[in-house]
């Protein structure tokens, strides 16, 4: 066991190190991207409710913006450090890259604990952020959204203090925000919607008719329903999705050998995606225990639940029908299991690039403000549709080419299109 | 035919008699109370008036004689056939009322006259006589009035007054006098103590100390004649006082005494409620005003009163004396229902909720908030009604249902409440219970259980009594009905097994119990077919579960629920109120808009007026269909789309396609109403000495009080005792900073995630596996037995470096959730009060500490910590990676069979964490020194014994059994009532036997269910739980083989029946 504390920040760079060696990128480029290019620190001086001033940290890192303005959220967390945010901000900038996003990373924070703060004190924040960095941030330079602990609530306030500052409406500077304000239709379907146009350009890579396969889903929540819509909407059928039961404190997986009806489920269903386990039996659902997802005899997983779902100990109950995994959910694999998955010779849709809908869509929500134009849903979920596939093709030519697994192709095309760019602006 | 017409006739002519003696009395009651008229007047009014009423006018005649005088109607004279009545005055009979035949007429009940004529001619009597009383002292006041205008000029005036009373009224003289005397003695005037002793000539001024100290009875002083009295007494009080003392003595004296006939009803505790009651109409009706009495009177009555309605506590007759107006309880017997001849209270609730209004009520000036409250209308049935019902029904062999034994009290129960549904009330009952449903109407009921224990043993006895909701329809008929059969059930409640069990336990078994009854109008609105509040909830002056620092205890807190406040009263476990602390209202317990809507309350309760019960409906589904007609929708709901909550205006909710989440928000943050619980939990507390716990409703308008007590802490959640002498080697950590209220016993396991340790792991998958490690654990240790102890934030999402990465199901089992914050340079991190899921936590009563090992005065027994035996890896060996940054210490087996026992106590603001013997655990239960929780070693035990007695039982070569083991909570002495007995058999058998022998124990497992619910109550299928582990098992140690010889909590072999065990 390492003796070496864990570092978000120091394993960002090593992953990025190994990518580097490969791509054999030059040492100017190299020390350029492990490292952010700008950081704010500031102190933000905020009145409490009790007529005290409590001073807070906060934090903006733009790793590297040579493909577009950074994207990035803001996060309100007691524990927040630079470390943790400088590596966010890195991760961002491969996540814009492999989507193909005109846009660089960026991450940002404040130390404080939300559950000990008023709301009033919250806005106070949120206003105090904004005017330390209003001079750096803008829709055509860092463009932040809700993270941890933020909602489009704090985004108002601070899309409207930076407009106070600067005399003008600019609803660009600023994504996350509620529908009417600012926010774009589709936002809700984007994540679900996009791990499944992912699927359909893989199963056409290996030949395989949608209407002809059957999948099992981790979890019911938002992502979930909205890629078991679309792939039924491709003609596949999903025999078994797996959910929380709160009274139970356990989760459970519903199956139906001759697929689910997803309108019929949703009726039964919490807005946490838990499915009511008696109106399932009376619907003629099985129950079966909350892993059982993963052992069915199935042509796709989508693990659209929690991180560390498939791991060392339960990949080997994976059935040997299964051809392709699309990661819905953040990190679903832990690396033994990808290894394992990797030797099985399985198509993994890697995370970053399956669950890439939702930064597409900020990116469109952006485009939008900044023309302060917005479109209806059908367009955006159109557009999506095609930056996705683009995507997409992108990462898994790249696999094809250099014989790459696809977690690997993808990281490996975000640095290179990044590590391009630098070298185009004539930077490295 | 004829003979109908006959009785017709009869009924009729009775009733012309009753109108006309009606009609007679109303005459003279006019008469009386014309002021204008003199006395004489009255009294030739009173005469002319009488005959009319009488069954024969035409031959009657009146006389009224008074001193002197005589009053006739028509020629009055002496006949045979006469009724006569004395009129009293203080009394003393002053004169008589006669009346008189002139001619003999047909014998009825009394001579010639009525029976009913008796009675009236009483009644006259009387109130001639309280005339009389009246108009005299209205002459006393007018003449002392005159005297004191003239009285610097006239020197002695008061001396007119002494020569009207003389003529007028001796005995007001005489207890005047006795005041003056007294009031002379107590001035130091000697002489009046001489004077005193004249009239006392057993008691001589050489030996006052023989009064204190002799045995012999003392000789009675014999009243001297108020004359003579009153004239040493005022000749000594005129050398002695000024002329303007003894004025205005005498006329407060005589003022007093009007009040007097309220004083002696009171003070003579015989007389019933009724008498009290009229007392007070009678008082309250003759105006007088509470002004007139001396202070030291009127605090005597209130005193008398409050003990008498409402409670004999003296720390809240201390309370109630300051608050309460002789005028309140006016308006308290207006709505008060008991029996004939009755000496019952209103109880807890009712005297609570009674004191709460006053308090209100009186200070409604100093914050226009608290004038806004309001209290529900309510009636109350006294605490002798229910001993009432029990004789007039002949059930009193139910009072000695509490001396049976447990499981007997329960097997009888059912048949006793339908005993008592199917009982009468007496008649005066039913009188008043219809008197209450006029006055309510037909809104919904709450009838409530008002127990005399629960005003002596505060809020511990909350809810172990019925309280019934009823929707109060249909006829008036079915409305008495129901609401007596309420009563009744109500009243059965007392014989339950739970509150028999628990007053056994608590040994107060022998107080003999009194039941009030509240019946109070459901604060609410109709709604569909459903009738609720708009709102309700509870709210306690000391926050005990704290969600941030920044709460402080004195801030109090609040629980909201949609609809009726039941859900707010219990803790659900799987659903939420809102939480908000009144003091720091900003500050919320969820505060991103996931948590918000995941702790949102997702059912409410509801009467359905269509049939008549209370409901459980689904929250979301409610306001979909009838959410418009919600009053004041958009002060509780928040509107829920694409992950952002958004408070409605007016009316901008679309119910159908929306998505409202109960939120509160708008009540919160745009009414007044947190200031005004705020405002009422100050007061209540301040005023009450004491932590105050209230009920409240709103029907969207108006804020409702509902009900108000002395604030209990729960079970478990009481101040603990914090011991001072703790021997440093049992002390294993103690804490200063943000500690709640409470006891976490008999702990025997601690999982110990090594802060240090914790922070040097190097990958993300070992902080997430540690994460796993202990869901694992908190599915294998025995539940509520183990402590979790880690650093930083549980259930941290964001970088889980700082803290161990799990979700509530991960620590369910716990008992406690303890951060640690370890100082590294300079910086000492957060702690996160378990924010994650501090609304778990609450709900199901898991206790939550940080602790600051490295501040000074803090103890931390790190050695015991990180050198204890690690059982990680015997119990998941898959983790035993992690055995350096986790350690799984059983407390027993490390610290000499001790337990460890965690005492919190919010009050200091201190912890500690002690090392104890089982058997020591008392000492700690409960500062009151009453035992709690008795009943789990009664568990524990009888299910020892009764595994012992099935293997005493089980034949071995029959079944082919090699030896019988017990394990888990029978073992482990946790067995709780809804517990099962864990047997492990060693089989060696054949599959014929093992069938035989599975057969065996589900006819053990059975009766033994059944057993246990007459003991209990809990209801089990089958109370064993059998595993069959073979040779092979045990040899491979697969399943609960491994718990034969095991290293931690091994199986213990039972010793079986016939002692050669069966050949392999």
């Amino acid at each position: 066991m390492s003796t070496k504390p864990f570092n978000a920040f120091a394993m960002a760079q090593a992953q990025f190190d190994k990518v580097a060696e490969t791509l054999g990128l030059d040492q100017g480029t190299k020390d350029l991207l492990r490292n952010p290019m700008r950081e704010y620190h500031f102190s933000l001086p905020v009145r409490m409710d009790d007529g005290t001033t409590k001073v807070f940290q906060g934090y903006r890192v733009q790793h590297n913006d040579a493909r577009g303005p950074a994207k990035g959220g803001i996060r309100f967390h007691p524990q927040e450090t630079a470390d943790t945010v400088r590596a966010l901000s890195m991760w961002m900038t491969w996540k814009c890259a492999v989507a193909e996003l005109p846009l660089g990373g960026g991450k940002g924070g404040v130390i404080c604990e939300p559950h000990n703060l008023s709301m009033a004190e919250q806005e106070r924040i949120c206003r105090a952020f904004v005017r330390q960095i209003a001079r750096d941030v803008g829709p055509l330079r860092d463009v932040p959204a809700p993270d941890v602990m933020t909602s489009g609530q704090h985004m108002l306030w601070m899309l409207d203090e930076y407009e106070q500052i600067r005399g003008g409406h600019y609803p660009g500077v600023i994504t996350g925000k509620p529908v009417g304000m600012g926010g774009s239709l589709g936002r809700t379907e984007a994540t679900g919607y996009g791990v499944v146009f992912t699927v359909r350009e893989a199963l056409k890579e290996l030949g395989v008719r949608p209407h002809d396969t059957i999948a099992a889903v981790q979890g019911f929540g938002n992502v979930a329903q909205y890629a078991i819509e679309l792939y039924n909407q491709l003609g596949g059928a999903v025999v078994a999705v797996s959910c929380w039961d709160q009274e139970d404190q356990q989760p459970y997986t519903f199956r139906k050998n001759d697929g689910i009806d997803l309108a019929e489920l949703r009726k039964i269903t919490d807005r946490f995606g838990g499915i009511n386990k008696q109106k399932a039996a009376e619907l003629g659902y099985e129950q079966l225990p909350g892993e059982a997802w993963i052992e069915q005899d199935v042509d796709i997983l989508f693990p659209c639940a929690l991180e560390n779902s498939i791991t060392a100990d339960n990949v080997s109950k994976i059935s040997k029908r299964v051809k392709l995994i699309a990661e819905g959910a953040n990190g679903p694999t832990t690396p033994d299991a990808d290894h394992v998955l990797h030797e099985r010779g399985v198509f993994v849709i890697p995370d970053f690039l399956a669950n890439a809908g939702g930064v597409t869509c900020s990116y469109l929500e952006q485009v939008q403000s900044n023309m302060n134009y917005f479109w209806e849903k059908d367009e955006v979920l159109g557009k999506l549709d095609v930056m996705m596939t683009s995507a997409f093709i992108g990462v898994s030519d790249m696999a094809r080419k250099r014989k790459l697994y696809m977690r690997d192709a993808a990281y490996t095309i975000a640095i290179a299109r990044v590590a391009q760019a630098c070298k185009d602006r004539g930077w490295v | 035919m004829t003979e109908q017409n006959d009785r017709v006739t009869d009924i009729l002519r009775s009733l012309q008699e009753r109108a006309k003696e009606l009609n007679c009395l109303y005459r003279i009651e006019e008469i009386i109370n014309a002021e204008d008229l003199t006395l004489d007047d009255v009294f030739r009014g009173v005469i002319d008036a009488i005959p009319p009423g009488w069954q024969y006018p035409d031959i009657c005649v009146a006389r009224i004689q008074f001193g002197d005088q005589g009053f006739a109607f028509g020629d009055f004279r002496e006949t045979e056939w006469m009724q006569e009545a004395i009129i009293r005055v203080y009394g003393e009979p002053v004169g008589a009322l006669e009346v008189a035949y002139l001619e003999q007429m047909p014998q009825a009940d009394e001579g010639p006259f009525l029976k009913e004529e008796r009675k009236l001619l009483e009644t006259i009597a009387e109130r001639i006589g309280s005339c009389i009383t009246h108009r005299r002292l209205l002459e006393t006041m007018q003449s002392m009035q005159e005297s004191e205008h003239t009285s610097r000029r006239a020197g002695r005036e008061w001396s007119a007054i002494l020569d009207l009373l003389r003529r007028t009224d001796q005995s007001l003289l005489m207890r005047v006098s006795r005041k003056m005397i007294n009031h002379l003695c107590w001035s130091g005037v000697k002489a009046a103590r001489r004077l005193l002793q004249d009239f006392r000539p057993h008691q001589t001024s050489d030996e006052p100390e023989v009064f204190f100290e002799s045995n012999q009875p003392r000789g009675k002083d014999m009243p001297p004649s108020a004359t003579a009295l009153a004239d040493r007494v005022f000749e000594l009080a005129g050398e002695h006082l000024s002329d303007d003392e003894i004025i205005s003595c005498v006329h407060n004296w005589i003022k007093q005494d009007r009040a007097s006939f309220l004083v002696n009803t009171l003070e003579n505790y015989h007389t019933a409620i009724s008498e009290v009651s009229d007392a007070i109409q009678r008082y309250q009706h003759a105006g007088h005003g509470e002004v007139e009495l001396s202070p030291s009177t009127r605090k005597g009555l209130l005193v008398s009163l409050v003990r008498r309605f409402l409670s004999d506590q003296l720390e809240y007759i201390n309370v109630a004396k300051r608050y309460v107006e002789i005028a309140d309880f006016h308006q308290l017997i207006q709505r008060l229902i008991y029996p004939a001849h009755g000496h019952g209270k209103t109880g807890g609730k009712g005297a609570g909720l009674f004191l709460a209004c006053q308090i209100v009520q009186r200070h409604r000036d100093e914050n226009e908030l608290l004038a806004e409250i309001k209290t529900p209308k309510t009636w109350y049935l006294t605490s002798d009604g229910m001993h009432d019902f029990v004789y007039c029904n002949h059930l009193e062999d139910v009072f000695s249902q509490k001396y049976k034994e447990i499981d007997e009290v329960r097997q009888e129960y059912p048949d006793i409440v339908q005993v008592f549904k199917n009982s009468q009330f007496s008649a005066t009952i039913v009188k008043g219970l219809s008197l209450a449903l006029d006055d309510l109407g037909d809104k919904p009921l709450i009838v409530r259980s008002s127990s005399l224990l629960e005003d002596r043993f505060g809020a511990a006895f909350s809810g172990k009594y019925k309280s019934l909701f009823l929707a109060n329809r249909g006829t008036k008929q079915e409305r008495m009905d129901a609401l007596m059969d309420a009563i009744a059930e109500v009243y059965a409640s007392t014989f339950g097994p739970d509150p028999i069990q628990y007053r056994t336990e608590r040994n107060l078994v022998d107080f003999q119990e009194g039941m009030g009854v509240l019946i109070q109008e459901v604060v609410g609105t109709q709604i569909g077919d459903y009738f609720l509040p708009a709102f309700a909830g509870v709210a306690f002056s000391h926050n005990e579960f704290r969600w941030s620092p920044r709460i402080k205890q004195e801030d109090g807190l609040a629980r909201l629920v949609p609809g009726l406040g039941t859900r707010a009263v219990d803790r659900l476990g799987d659903d939420f109120p809102i939480l908000v602390s009144p003091g720091q209202p900003g500050l919320r317990a969820n505060a991103t808009p996931e948590e918000v809507v995941r702790y949102a309350p997702r059912y409410m309760d509801v009467i359905n007026l269509n049939t008549n019960k209370f409901e459980t409906v689904d929250v979301a589904e409610f306001l979909r269909q009838v959410g418009d007609q919600m009053p004041a929708v958009e002060q509780l709901v928040s509107v829920y789309a694409d992950g952002n909550l958004r408070q409605p205006l007016l009316g901008s909710v679309d119910f159908e396609r929306d998505d409202p989440v109960v939120t509160f928000e708008g009540l919160l943050n745009r009414t007044p109403f947190v200031k005004q619980i705020g405002a009422l939990l100050n007061l209540l507390e301040r005023e009450l000495s004491h932590p105050a716990d209230i009920e409240f409703a709103s029907d969207g308008k108006d804020l409702y009080l509902l009900q108000c007590r002395a604030q209990a802490p729960a079970k478990h959640a009481k101040p603990a005792p914090i011991p001072r002498d703790i021997a440093y080697s049992r002390l294993l950590f103690s804490a200063t900073r943000y500690v709640s209220n409470g006891t976490t016993p008999n702990i025997t396991h601690v999982v110990y995630v090594d802060p240090e340790k914790y922070g040097q792991l190097g990958s993300r998958e070992e902080l997430i596996s540690v994460g796993r490690a202990v869901g694992k654990l908190n599915k294998l240790l025995p539940k509520r037995q183990f402590i979790l102890m880690g650093p930083g934030r549980w259930g941290s999402r964001g970088d889980i470096k700082l803290g161990v990465p799990v979700t509530y199901s991960d620590i369910n089992n716990t008992a406690m959730l303890i951060e640690i914050a370890r100082k590294t340079g300079d910086y000492t991190p957060d702690v996160s009060f378990g924010t994650h899921f501090f609304q778990d936590l609450v709900e199901a009563e898991i206790r939550y500490l940080p602790l600051y090992p490295d501040e000074d005065g803090i103890a931390f027994n790190e050695a015991f910590f990180t050198r204890s035996p690690n059982l990680l890896a015997e119990l998941a060996p898959e983790f035993e990676s992690l055995g350096d940054t986790i350690r799984v210490i059983d407390v027993p087996r490390s610290a000499d069979g001790q337990v460890l026992y965690v005492l919190m106590n919010a009050d200091l603001d201190e912890a500690v964490a002690v090392l104890t013997d089982p058997a020591g655990q008392a000492e700690h239960d409960d500062a009151s020194g009453q035992a709690v929780a008795t009943t789990d070693g009664q568990d524990w035990r009888w299910r020892t014994r009764m595994a012992e007695s099935v293997a005493a039982r089980l034949d071995r070569k029959r079944f082919g059994v090699k030896a019988l083991y017990l394990f888990g909570s029978t073992k482990n002495a946790t067995a709780g009532p809804a517990s099962d007995i864990d047997l492990l058999v060693h089989f060696v058998g054949t599959d014929q036997q093992r069938h035989a022998l599975e057969q065996w124990f589900e006819g053990w497992s059975l009766s033994l269910s059944e057993i246990n619910y007459l003991r209990t109550g809990y209801r089990t299928e089958s109370l064993l739980d059998v595993h069959i582990v073979t040779d092979e098992d045990i040899a491979n140690r697969t399943s609960y083989a491994v718990k034969i010889g095991a290293i931690t909590d091994a199986a213990r072999e039972l010793l079986l029946g016939n002692s050669t065990p069966p050949a392999k």
